[in-house]
């Protein structure tokens, strides 16, 4: 946080009231928060979700709104300062009394509203793929856990790319510290050798990385096929593929998936070093079906011709939908129906198939796996049949006797062994 | 038509050289009906299926394959789902062109969802890149030969010998005659038939510290650790492991549990299990369930159990460490070939040295490297600081200026070498325009209070950060290097280091003689020394020192644009570059010594010198090598607090 | 003088009417939020706005401590919010633990067999290092079981800090702009270090749900907010006296003329380290019992809290106030981190020009960064000397 935006909860609310189409006998408008960084340092991820729940919002009450009322949007602006993610879903959920949040980006932010969410019975969509070992009573996960995304993408390395040395170099913060550990245990599991795996963490921004791409470059010498999996966040991304390139380092020779790196990260950068370097996603912009091309073509006509769309835009778009589905479903928008009704729900990836919310609150969704293109954009290389979130993983031995059915079992970390429910509260 | 009797030659040959295999080799009329034999395992393409898919169309000798594997490589192939039949696929423009495989006639345009595009992955493309070697090897044309070469030296494979070996005699192009003796060389190493080839191949790699070489001798030299209870009698050990010293004595009881020597000792949580398991009336073993949360009562416990026979007995204390006693450990090379190992083992200790000290070069150009960007960082600082003793807050905003501004020109001039050309002196003129005007606003009224300075320049510094922000926004913009710039400076596989680097490395030298020169040899230089040393005495020689210190302040944000397009140069531009550089400035120069330029130079150098070294011992934890760099300049601090170059005058203080 | 040291209450009160002032309008603050809050009264004050209000006093705290170290003993010390962080680190700590210790012996109370110590700890660790992936309680976490040892922990870690750094700084005579420098390195690389998983206290997740008090957990936030309001304005106002009786007796003088003129003092025969290490160490105590009020109201503390610029921001909220006067590093405080939040929080109005819109969420840093600028230059005593000005002009 900095001091200086404390007391953004003050009065952090802009209401967006779209105008009225039909004179509906509700007696005021059913209210979605809308909790994204609008300043700050992920206000360059967040304010594109921002963006996209007013499309969603605004298309929905052109089509006629939710049981016959209006949505209002409730946008905050929590200012990438963790801490006040937390003021702001309190004040959301007290004083604005909205009936849904979507919103958080990254697992700190998530982590921080948490708490006020279970506190308050609250719900919230969050759009991102992370590392999982959560599944809370009042979050519904769009985006990617780890088997969705990296234990796909390693499968990936291991099965058509044959590498064997794997280098996993991250940025410093929780979703690459438990998505390493996560792919450690999983790489032994495969019989990769422990000296095989080289780990590297690295501060946010860093820009300094010519003695690590050395090293990783010098993993060659092992006479084995070397892969890197990155988890590297944001702006450090930029000196790291540059010093690939100037190392003259080719996909062909050392390939690199990045778990972070999507559409709107490469949109503005020079993207002709990173060409034929791999990302794994659940969606990506170039899927060739006529109901992505319809989406596109909403974006562009809302945000303007060159923006771009991305995976977490589109776990929001399944999860408006499957939300506005279940609240008419539920015929109400009490938490505790929607959240019932949530169960099962199910609606078309944009990518093919359907996605379906499973009683773990996490959506089932295929895997691509994309390789950079020239221009910014992605080539699908790999597309798998969906896969059902796993809230919990199996390739750690704490989390691999949890789990999460919120329906049976009436809790989100259950332990399997002891068949008790170790809380109902999540960690944070 | 020659060009199809040439490839069906070539093909022929390949036939023989890949398989070896007797069979009739006919050319078929058609491609499609082969292909629609696999059409499975090519229209959704694995690396772990391909291969053999690719072998059986090569053998079957189309004159077409050639041509048909090449494009499927290049994703030019696809599928359409009602007959399955392959076509190849051309742009046009909305559509999709689909052209027949057999006649090359176009057949029909159709929407891009209507087929099934075949993307295959690199891995395929590797597959198929080292099934088409011996095919390509030959190729007229240099780059299918180079390409040819990259396969080999990717998925090296025995069968490459022979071909390569042929056609190194053939070969025109003296840089990749080379290449290709070379590769023959490694594969020979690794697959010779005849074991004084292999050898004497092996013994040439000796001394090569190429990752090339080395990885082929460390895979001849792979090892994997073994257990039994006495030295297997023929087996290529390579060294016998101490338990103790060389593996701990839990990871040797491990390595006896996973060759099913012994069983897995029993964890507190197994014994927990079994207790559980065992509770009758409230009791366990006769131990109430109650004061089971003490350990000690669930060993009670379990031994009742143990003695009235319903559990097996516990392992003794001792009894892991008799059973690692019990047997021998120890790493035994995977390759049964003792005399190949050996030579491979000789080859690649004789690079030991070399290689540490390769090792050693690399680690002091990345210093250098970090030593020079550091210093361009700061010297404008240590210029501002030294004559003036001011602490120019704002100093990483002119380098974030600078940065922008070459941003800015790049913009406009698509041309990168002009573009930075144009950059350097701009971002120069633009920042040194800026700190004149700061300091005839701002820093002028505030000589008298130093400290004050301090938090007017933060002011200054929040705003433009801010203002960076509206106007280009929070995302990293691109600084491109012009392609000169791009690549690297590679001594050998070890040693190297990029261009744009070592054109920062050049930049920090041309300052620096650039401010030694000014500051020993001109007018100018003479006054700022004099300003610096005493002010009022400089005064009332005649020197006017408002117009010293505009000019010094000036020139230490000039360079600090200048440093701003190096740095963007190579990491990227954002409104927060600046802030990242200002705290490691500031102790570049309070390390050094203020007002020195060789106290900035020392400071720099032992900045960027120590991250490098500690890095090198922690090579998995840079923020770890941040601290402890943090942490040994404030000690550095208190034991010289005037820096390496101390220095008398206005800032060092009373 | 030495009389009015030892007898405060009286003489030092009746010496300085401004600290009574300063507490009754302290008092009479408390209770009309009191009166209005969500948890007691009227309900006009949400919880999240009480919960601002409560953090805003520990601020204006640290704001006084700051005050105390700069502006009467010439330390400008960038580093202040390092004692804060290390504060709200150490009530964290045990705010975590005991609550999942809570989770946790719940959870295994239904367990055939009773737990042993060393499951429960385990337990424990695995829960709340499994968002890193670990699973390990690092050694620091040794006495977090225990909310006495760990409130010790809460004076103790940042005094000692301050003493030795100090110590070793002062006895260098490391002074001015330097020691400033060197303030800001003792922050940036505690915030470096806590932003290594290694460190043990989860690296940049930091620690989180620090709002939920273990024991407490039946009552409603409202509730709790009220209570950690009061307990932030208790602190202030004997904060505020505290250091108001430090500064005005002799060793106030002493302190003060070490600002107008180190070297003097020590010629005077005055050991001037002494002085100097017992109002830095002394102030970092009481920053670090801010920081242990101010997270639980916020929620969640990470290394981000004590990076650099946050500890400049301290600096500033001082300047803008006044420094060298006590009341006006809490006037600087308080109004400068309720402008921003208005300001960034939408709450300014937003100014069409016509050609150009004004947001004031993008353009609020700019006019604070030029607020300041002018504030430096031609009000150098800030609002409190503004303030001065005004009360003794007639």
């Amino acid at each position: 946080m900095t001091p200086k935006t404390l007391l953004s909860a003050l009065a952090a609310s802009t209401a967006l009231v779209a105008t009225p189409l039909l004179a509906q006998d509700c007696a005021e408008p059913i209210k979605v928060g809308v909790l994204h960084s609008l300043s700050g340092s992920m206000a360059i991820s967040e304010t594109t979700l921002r963006d996209v729940m007013l499309m969603l919002i605004e298309q929905q009450n052109a089509a006629g709104g939710l049981l016959g009322c209006q949505i209002e949007a409730v946008v905050v602006d929590p200012a990438s300062d963790w801490p006040l993610f937390a003021e702001l879903t309190r004040q959301l959920l007290t004083v604005d009394e909205v009936d849904v949040i979507f919103g958080a980006w990254t697992s700190v932010s998530r982590k921080s509203a948490l708490p006020v969410l279970e506190e308050l019975n609250g719900l919230m969509f969050y759009p991102v793929q992370y590392e999982g070992e959560e599944s809370s009573r009042n979050v519904f996960y769009t985006g990617a856990a780890p088997n969705q995304q990296a234990i796909p993408a390693v499968d990936y390395f291991l099965e058509e790319l044959g590498v064997e040395s794997f280098a996993l170099l991250g940025t410093d913060y929780v979703y690459p510290r438990t998505t390493n550990a996560i792919l450690e245990a999983y790489l032994l599991s495969k019989g990769i050798a422990a000296e095989d795996i080289f780990v590297n963490y690295t501060p946010f921004g860093h820009s300094d990385w010519s003695t690590i791409v050395s090293d990783v470059v010098a993993l060659g010498a092992g006479g084995k096929q070397v892969g890197v999996i990155s988890t590297i966040n944001g702006d450090a991304n930029v000196g790291f593929y540059t010093e690939l390139g100037a190392q003259g380092v080719s996909a062909d020779d050392i390939p690199v998936v990045a778990f972070s790196v999507g559409e709107e990260e490469l949109s503005g950068l020079d993207t002709g070093p990173l060409a034929g370097h791999l990302a794994a996603w659940n969606y990506f912009m170039s899927a060739d079906t006529e109901i992505n091309a319809e989406f596109v073509a909403a974006w562009k006509a809302f945000a303007g011709e060159n923006r771009v769309t991305n995976d977490p835009m589109e776990a929001h778009y399944i999860g408006f939908n499957m939300w506005v589905n279940a609240v008419t479903a539920a015929g109400t928008t009490d938490v505790d129906a929607v959240r019932e009704a949530m169960w099962g729900q199910e609606f078309p990836n944009l990518t093919g198939g359907t996605a379906v919310m499973g009683t773990n609150h996490h959506l089932s969704k295929p895997v691509l796996i994309g390789e950079i293109r020239a221009d910014g954009q992605f080539d699908i290389i790999s597309q798998t049949e969906e896969v059902p979130g796993d809230a919990w993983t199996d390739f750690l031995p704490e989390s691999s006797v949890l789990t999460s059915d919120w329906q049976e079992l009436g809790c989100g970390m259950y332990n399997t062994a002891t068949s008790t429910c170790v809380q109902l509260t999540s960690n944070y | 038509m020659p060009f199809r009797t040439l490839m069906f030659r070539a093909l022929a040959l390949v036939a023989l050289a890949i398989v070896a295999l007797p069979g009739p080799a006919r050319a078929q009329d058609a491609l499609q009906p082969a292909l629609q034999a696999f059409a499975d395992d090519l229209a959704s393409p694995s690396r772990r299926t391909i291969e053999s898919v690719v072998i059986t169309l090569i053998e079957q000798d189309h004159p077409n394959i050639g041509e048909f594997l090449r494009r499927y490589s290049a994703r030019e192939v696809v599928q359409r789902p009602e007959d399955g039949l392959f076509f190849y696929a051309e742009d046009a423009g909305a559509l999709v062109r689909l052209v027949d495989i057999d006649s090359g006639e176009a057949v029909a345009e159709v929407s891009s969802r209507d087929v099934t595009q075949i993307r295959t992955n690199s891995g395929v493309q590797r597959v198929i890149a080292a099934a088409l070697v011996p095919l390509e090897l030959n190729a007229p044309e240099r780059e299918r030969r180079m390409a040819a070469l990259d396969a080999i030296s990717r998925s090296p494979d025995a069968s490459q010998i022979a071909p390569l070996a042929e056609s190194v005699e053939r070969e025109t192009d003296a840089s990749l005659k080379t290449r290709k003796e070379r590769l023959l060389l490694l594969l020979q190493a690794q697959f010779a038939q005849d074991r004084a080839v292999q050898l004497s191949a092996i013994a040439a790699l000796g001394g090569d510290t190429s990752i090339e070489a080395r990885g082929v001798l460390n895979r001849l030299t792979a090892t994997v650790t073994e257990v039994a209870l006495a030295l297997p009698e023929g087996a290529n050990i390579a060294r016998v492991l101490n338990v103790g010293t060389d593996l701990t004595e839990a990871a040797a009881y491990e390595l006896l549990v996973s060759a099913a020597l012994a069983e897995p000792a029993q964890t507190p949580a197994m014994l927990r299990e079994v207790l559980a398991e065992n509770i009758v009336d409230g009791r366990v073993g006769g131990v109430p369930v109650g004061r089971l949360s003490d350990p000690a009562a669930r060993i009670e416990a379990y031994e009742a159990l143990e003695a009235a026979g319903t559990v097996p007995p516990r392992a003794a204390p001792d009894e892991a460490a008799q059973a690692v006693a019990a047997h021998v450990f120890f790493d035994r090379y995977t390759l049964d070939d003792a005399e190949i190992t050996a030579a491979a083992q000789a080859a690649l200790d004789s690079t030991q040295q070399a290689i540490a000290a390769y090792q050693v070069a690399d680690l002091v150009l990345d210093g250098l490297s970090l030593a020079s960007i550091f210093f361009l960082a700061a010297i404008g600082l240590a210029i501002t600081f030294g004559v003036m003793g001011v602490i120019n807050m704002a100093h990483g905003e002119f380098i974030m200026m600078g940065a922008y501004t070459g941003y800015v020109v790049q913009l406009f001039i698509p041309d990168y070498t002009i573009s930075l050309l144009v950059a350097l002196p701009l971002a120069f003129l633009v920042t040194f325009g800026a700190g004149v005007a700061m300091e005839r606003s701002v820093i002028r009224h505030l000589y008298k209070r130093p400290l004050e300075t301090l938090l007017a320049t933060f002011g200054i510094s929040i705003a433009l950060q801010q203002l960076a922000k509206n106007i280009f926004g929070t995302q990293a913009r691109p600084l491109t290097a012009p392609d000169w710039l791009g690549g690297a400076l590679q001594i050998n596989d070890i040693v190297g280091i990029s261009t744009i680097r070592v054109a920062i490395f050049v930049l920090a030298l041309i300052f620096l003689a650039l401010l030694l020169y000014i500051l020993k040899r001109t007018r100018l230089g003479l006054e700022v020394r004099a300003v610096t040393q005493n002010p009022g005495m400089a005064a009332s020689m005649g020197i006017n020192p408002d117009r010293i210190n505009m000019l010094t302040f000036g020139l230490g944000s000039g360079i600090a644009g200048i440093a701003g397009v190096a740095i963007g140069l190579y990491a990227q531009v954002t409104s927060e570059m600046g802030a990242n550089y200002i705290v490691q400035s500031f102790m570049t120069v309070v390390v050094g010594g203020v007002g020195n330029v060789w106290g900035t130079l020392a400071g720099a150098s032992l900045i960027g010198f120590l991250q490098k070294g500690i890095e090198w011992f922690n090579p998995s934890n840079t923020l770890a090598a941040q601290t402890y760099m943090v942490l040994f300049v404030i000690l550095f601090i208190q034991f010289r607090p005037k820096g390496i170059v101390a220095l008398r005058g206005r800032a060092a203080g009373d | 003088m030495a009389k009015t040291t030892l007898a405060p209450k009286k003489g030092f009160l009746s010496e300085n009417p401004s600290v009574l002032r300063f507490l009754g309008l302290l008092t009479v603050f408390t209770l009309i939020v009191t009166a209005l809050a969500e948890g007691f009264g009227a309900g006009v004050i949400s919880t999240s706005f009480l919960k601002v209000l409560g953090m805003t006093l520990c601020l204006c705290l640290i704001a006084v401590a700051m005050d105390v170290v700069w502006g009467y003993c010439g330390i400008l010390s960038l580093g202040h919010f390092a004692f804060f962080g290390l504060g709200g680190y150490g009530i964290g700590m045990w705010l975590m633990y005991a609550r999942t210790e809570g989770i946790v012996r719940t959870s295994l109370a239904n367990a055939p067999i009773p737990a042993t110590e060393g499951e429960v700890r385990d337990a424990i660790a695995s829960q709340i290092f499994s968002v890193v992936g670990s699973t390990e309680l690092p050694f620091i976490w040794g006495f977090a079981h225990s909310l006495t040892l760990q409130l010790l922990l809460i004076v103790l870690v940042p005094g000692l800090l301050a003493l030795v750094f100090g110590w070793l700084a002062f006895r260098s005579r490391v002074t001015g702009v330097y020691l400033s420098i060197l303030t800001q390195a003792m922050t940036l690389a505690l915030s470096l270090y806590l932003f290594q998983n290694d460190t043990g206290l989860r690296g940049n997740n930091g620690l989180s749900g620090l709002q939920n008090i273990p024991g407490l957990l039946h009552l409603p936030q409202s509730t709790i907010a009220l209570w950690f309001f009061w307990a932030s304005a208790l602190a202030l106002g004997l904060g505020y006296l505290l250091f108001a009786w430090l500064v005005s007796g002799k060793f106030g003088s002493v302190v003060r003329a070490i600002r107008d003129n180190e070297n003097r003092v020590r010629f005077l025969g005055y050991h001037v380290e002494s002085y100097k290490l017992v109002v830095f160490t002394a102030t970092a105590i009481v920053s670090g019992i801010a920081g242990a009020l101010y997270y639980p109201q916020a929620g969640i503390i990470n290394p981000a809290e004590i990076a650099p610029i946050t500890s400049i921001y301290l600096a500033v909220w001082v300047a803008i106030g006044g420094r060298g006067r006590l009341y006006g590093a809490v006037i600087g405080a308080a109004t400068v981190s309720l402008l921003s939040s208005w300001f960034t929080g939408g709450g300014a109005p937003n100014i069409d020009l016509g050609f150009y819109r004004i947001v004031w969420t993008d353009w609020w840093l700019v006019l604070l960064g030029l607020g300041f600028v002018a504030v430096t230059l031609f009000f150098p005593k800030g609002i409190g000397g503004l303030f001065d000005y005004l009360v003794r002009k007639p």
